[in-house]
C-alpha cells in the first residue's frame, strides 16, 4: 500500500475547465466554504472549453428570443432533450456572457455601435453566436482561471485525476474521491461534503477524435461505477469538419463551424457540393450530425479525397477576408500544409462531444446523494445531438449553477467517513499496470479501441457491427485490466495515464455500443443504417443505462416534453 | 531505420536528479511536429520519458520546450523546419523541472499572481455588457495585446527574469497593459503600483526576446513600453492610446 495523503472540504470539484472554474467561482462567493478544484491537466489549459473556437449561443439581440433559441435547441436535439434543462440553459446563457463579461473581464468581438457580435452557427434561425475571434475558449478559460486564482478558500491540485468516487457504507452517499497525483504518482483521498463531476467528457475512443488528448470520459464512467443514473450514451456528436493530417497528432483537430456559417462549401472528389443530396434547403449550415453523416456517406461511396475526407473551401470569399474573419483557422491549415484562405482544405467528422452522460435534474443533482454533475459529464441538455455554441454556454451555466447548489446545501450536511476498503480498492485497480512483471501493451489495445469504435459504432451503425464491437469489447477490457506499464519513473508516468485512460474509454465505449445497439431506430448523432428512420411512435424516449446486479440495465425512459410535445405541436406553457 | 529520418537529442533527469542528453532516431513525415516526435520516442522508442501537452493545436500553451535553444510550441513546430545537424529539445529555463521535459509553471503563474491579474469590476451590478465600439482608441491597443495562451515561453526567453527574481515577466506586463487600459476595470491607479518600480517594468531593456518567441505573435515588449510612458506620464501625453 502507498502513502496516501487525506484532505477534506466542503466541496470537490472534479475538472478545472468551464463548468469547474465556474462552479468553484460561485461556491466560494459564499464565505467560509473550503473548496477543492481537481484537474487532471493544467488549471483553465487542459479540457475542451479552452478549445472553443467558435463561440457562445446567447440571445441578445431584440429581434431575437429565449423561445428560438429553445426551439433551435430541441430541434437540433431531435426532442429528446429535458426540456426543462434546456429552458434553464436558455434563459441563463445571456446573463452568464454578462457575468463573464463584467465580472471577470472577457471581451468578446462587437458591432460597429458597441455592442456585442453574434455569428452564424449550424442549426440556428438567428445569428445567435458570440465569439471572441475564432479562437474564443482562450479568452473565456484565461480570465476564469486568473479570477479563480485570486481566490483564497480555493485549493487548486493540478495535475491530479481522480480514480474512484466514495460512498460511506451507511446511507450510500457519496462522500469524495480518491485522487492520482500525476505528478508524484502518490494519491491523495479528499472528503466532501457535495462532489461535482466537471470533467468534461471528450469520447476520444475514436480514430477520428477532436477533444483536447487527456480528456478519456473520466466524469462519466466513474459515475456509472458509482451507481449513477446515465442516459443517452448512444449519442456521440462528430463534428463535420476536422483537419486530415495523416501521421501527426494535428490528425482531428477542428476547423469552426462558423466557416460553414459564413458560407464554405463541401465538396466531394467529384467537385459536387453534396449537401444538396442530404439537406438542400439548409446545404452547409445543415446540423451537425447530418453534416458528418453527408460526410461519411460521400468518403465510403468512394467519392473522397485521397486523404480519406472530403473538401471544405471557403476561398471564394477572398484571400483577405478569409484571414481577418478566420485567423486561427488559416494559421491551423498553413499548420497542416495546408491554406484556407487560398483554396480547399481535406477535412473528415471526427469523434467530438458526448451528448449522453450522467441523468441530472434542475439543480445538477445526479441519483446518487451528495454526488452533482455539469457540463458535458451531465446528460439532457443537447439531447440527441448538440448545436455549435450551445456546449460552452451548457458548461458555464450549468457549472455556476452547480456551484451555487452545492453551496447551498453543503451547509449542515454531515461529514462522512470514506469507506477504507474503497479507498484501498480504488488504488489497488489503479495501481495494478505498475504491480506487473509481464502484461499487455497499453498502445496496442488504444488503437484496436478506435479503429474498432470507429468501424463499427461510429457515424453509421447496424446490429450486426454493434453486436461484434460488444463481443470485441468484452475482450478488450479484460486485456485492458492486463495493461502493464513501465514503473521506474513513477512521476509524470505518462504510460500508466494512457493504461487509466484505456480502462476508463473502455468502459465508456461499453455503454455507447449496447445503448447504440438498444435503440432501434435513427436519431439525431444516431444513425442506424438498419433501422434509418426516425420513430417517434415507440422512441421519443432516452436510453438510460444503469451499473445492476449482473452487469449494465439499459431501459427505455419517455423523453421530458414538459413544454412542448413535438408530436402534438402543442404548447403548454 | 529505414526512409528519412531526424536525430532528436532530448534532455533528461535521472532518477538521482541529475540531468543528461539522451539521443533518439525519429522518422520525419511532411507534417512531423516535435509533439509528433516525442510521442513516437514514449511509444516506440522509451516509455519513461515525460512530457506535457493537451489540447495538440496551439490553445492550451502547456507543450513549451526549447527547441536548439529557442522556446517552441511542441506541437507546432514542425520536426522537419528544424534546422541544423541534431534536433535539441530541451524544458523551458526559470523553471523547476519536475521530470524530463515537464516543469513547473508555479514561478511563472506566482509572477502572473504578483501584478494582482484578476478583472476588478468597475460596475459590480452591470446587468448589461459595457458598449464599446471595436475602434475605440484603447480597445484598439488592447486587441493587438490579447490572445496570450500563458504558456511561459517569453518568460523562458526573457534574460531579465533570469537575472531579476522579482521581475514579472513579459506575459504578465503584457496581460497588465490590457487590464491598465480597460475602463470596464474598477482596480483604478492602483493597477500600476505593482509594475512601477526597479523591479517591474523597469526592469525590461527591451531585448525583444520575449516577442521574438510569442507563438501568438504577440509583442509583450510593446506592450512594456507602453506600461512605462503610462507610468511616467499618465494618460494625459497620450503616449499610449492614440
Amino acid at each position: 500500500m502507498r502513502a496516501v495523503e487525506t484532505l477534506s472540504a466542503d466541496i470537490l470539484i472534479l475538472g478545472g475547465g468551464g463548468a469547474g472554474t465556474l462552479a468553484a467561482l460561485h461556491a466560494s462567493n459564499r464565505p467560509g466554504l473550503k473548496v477543492v478544484v481537481a484537474v487532471k491537466g493544467l488549471l483553465g489549459k487542459s479540457g475542451c472549453t479552452r478549445m472553443v473556437q467558435g463561440g457562445y449561443n446567447a440571445v441578445l439581440h431584440p429581434d431575437d428570443s429565449i423561445e428560438r433559441h429553445f426551439l433551435d435547441t430541441l430541434r437540433g436535439g431531435a426532442f429528446i432533450n429535458d426540456q426543462e434543462l434546456v429552458w434553464i440553459l436558455v434563459n441563463r446563457a445571456p446573463q452568464m456572457v454578462a457575468e463573464l463579461e463584467n465580472r471577470y473581464g472577457c471581451f468578446f468581438d462587437r458591432n460597429p455601435d458597441g455592442t456585442i457580435h453574434q455569428k452564424p452557427f449550424g442549426g440556428q434561425t438567428f445569428d445567435r453566436t458570440v465569439h471572441r475571434g475564432d479562437l474564443t475558449g482562450i479568452e473565456i478559460m484565461e480570465r476564469l482561471r486568473t479570477a479563480l486564482l485570486a481566490r483564497d478558500s480555493v485549493l487548486v491540485l493540478e495535475e491530479h485525476r481522480a480514480v474512484g468516487l466514495l460512498r460511506d457504507r451507511g446511507q450510500g452517499r457519496v462522500c469524495g474521491a480518491v485522487l492520482l497525483n500525476i505528478r508524484r504518482g502518490t494519491f491523495t483521498v479528499v472528503q466532501a461534503r457535495a462532489t461535482l463531476l466537471a470533467t468534461g467528457g471528450g469520447p476520444t475512443m475514436y480514430r477520428m477524435a477532436t477533444p483536447s488528448r487527456e480528456k478519456s470520459l473520466d466524469g462519466i464512467v466513474l459515475a456509472y461505477q458509482a451507481g449513477a443514473l446515465l442516459m443517452d450514451m448512444e449519442m456521440v456528436q462528430f463534428h463535420p469538419t476536422a483537419l486530415v493530417v495523416p501521421g501527426s497528432e494535428l490528425n482531428g483537430a477542428v476547423l469552426e463551424e462558423g466557416l460553414r456559417g459564413a458560407g464554405a462549401h463541401l465538396l466531394n472528389s467529384l467537385g459536387e457540393r453534396f449537401m444538396a443530396r442530404y439537406d438542400p434547403d439548409r446545404m452547409e449550415r445543415s446540423t451537425r450530425d447530418i453534416v458528418s453523416r453527408a460526410c461519411y456517406l460521400e468518403i465510403t461511396a468512394g467519392r473522397g479525397t485521397p486523404g480519406g475526407g472530403v473538401w471544405l473551401d471557403i476561398s471564394h470569399l477572398g484571400r483577405a477576408t478569409v484571414e481577418a474573419l478566420f485567423p486561427g483557422m488559416v494559421e491551423r491549415t498553413r499548420a497542416a500544409g495546408f491554406d484556407l484562405a487560398t483554396g480547399p482544405v481535406e477535412v473528415c467528422p471526427a469523434a467530438h462531444f458526448i451528448m449522453g452522460g450522467v441523468v441530472i435534474d434542475e439543480s445538477c443533482h445526479t441519483t446518487i446523494p451528495g454526488l452533482y454533475a455539469a457540463g458535458e459529464d451531465a446528460a439532457g441538455v443537447q439531447g440527441a445531438n448538440r448545436l455549435g455554441g450551445n456546449g460552452v454556454a451548457e458548461s458555464t451555466v450549468f457549472g455556476a449553477l452547480a456551484g451555487d447548489v452545492m453551496a447551498e446545501e453543503v451547509v449542515g450536511t454531515p461529514r462522512l467517513e470514506p469507506d477504507p476498503h474503497e479507498v484501498e480498492a480504488h488504488i489497488e485497480a489503479a495501481t495494478g499496470p505498475l504491480r506487473r512483471d509481464a502484461g499487455e501493451d497499453v498502445y496496442g489495445l488504444l488503437d484496436r479501441l478506435r479503429e474498432l469504435m470507429w468501424a463499427k459504432v461510429g457515424v453509421v451503425r447496424n446490429r450486426s457491427g454493434l453486436e461484434a464491437a460488444l463481443a470485441e469489447l468484452a475482450e478488450l477490457k479484460e486485456r485492458a485490466a492486463r495493461v502493464k506499464t513501465q514503473k521506474a519513473a513513477p512521476a509524470f508516468n505518462l504510460e500508466w495515464q494512457q493504461a487509466l485512460n484505456l480502462r476508463s474509454l473502455v468502459a465508456a465505449s461499453e455503454l455507447v455500443a449496447a445503448s447504440a445497439l438498444y435503440r432501434t431506430e435513427s436519431r439525431g448523432a444516431h444513425y442506424r443504417e438498419d433501422f434509418p428512420d426516425q420513430d417517434d411512435e415507440n422512441w421519443l424516449c432516452n436510453v438510460t443505462a444503469v451499473r445492476a446486479e449482473g452487469g449494465l440495465r439499459l431501459e427505455k425512459r419517455p423523453a421530458r416534453l414538459s413544454r412542448i410535445n413535438p408530436l402534438v405541436g402543442e404548447r403548454r406553457q | 531505420m529505414n526512409g528519412r529520418g531526424r536525430t532528436v537529442r532530448v534532455a533528461r533527469t535521472a532518477p538521482d536528479g541529475r540531468r543528461y542528453y539522451e539521443d533518439f532516431r525519429v522518422p520525419l513525415g511532411p507534417q512531423t511536429t516535435i509533439l509528433d516526435a516525442l510521442l513516437y520516442i514514449h511509444r516506440h522508442l522509451d516509455r519513461t520519458l515525460a512530457f506535457r501537452y493537451a489540447c495538440r493545436q496551439a490553445m492550451c500553451g502547456t507543450c513549451g520546450v526549447r527547441v536548439n535553444g529557442v522556446e517552441r510550441l511542441a506541437c507546432y513546430t514542425l520536426l522537419g523546419a528544424v534546422p541544423g545537424r541534431v534536433v535539441t529539445v530541451e524544458p523551458l529555463r526559470h523553471l523547476p523541472v519536475i521530470r524530463d521535459l515537464v516543469v513547473d509553471f508555479g514561478p511563472f503563474f506566482r509572477a502572473w499572481a504578483a501584478i494582482r491579474p484578476a478583472f476588478v469590476p468597475a460596475d459590480n451590478d452591470g446587468a448589461e455588457p459595457a458598449r464599446i465600439r471595436p475602434d475605440d482608441p484603447d480597445r484598439r491597443v488592447i486587441d493587438r495585446h490579447r490572445e496570450c495562451i500563458s504558456c511561459g515561453l517569453c518568460y523562458s526567453a526573457c534574460d531579465v527574469v533570469g537575472t531579476r527574481p522579482g521581475f514579472p515577466g513579459p506575459a504578465a506586463l503584457n496581460h497588465a497593459l490590457c487590464l491598465v487600459l480597460d475602463r470596464r476595470d474598477g482596480a483604478g491607479p492602483d493597477r500600476l503600483k505593482p509594475i512601477d518600480g526597479p523591479e517591474g517594468c523597469w526592469a525590461c531593456h527591451g531585448l525583444l526576446a520575449c516577442s521574438n518567441v510569442c507563438p501568438k505573435g504577440l509583442d509583450p515588449t510593446g506592450a512594456i513600453e507602453d506600461l512605462k510612458r503610462l507610468v511616467a506620464f499618465g494618460r494625459r501625453r497620450n503616449g499610449v492610446a492614440v
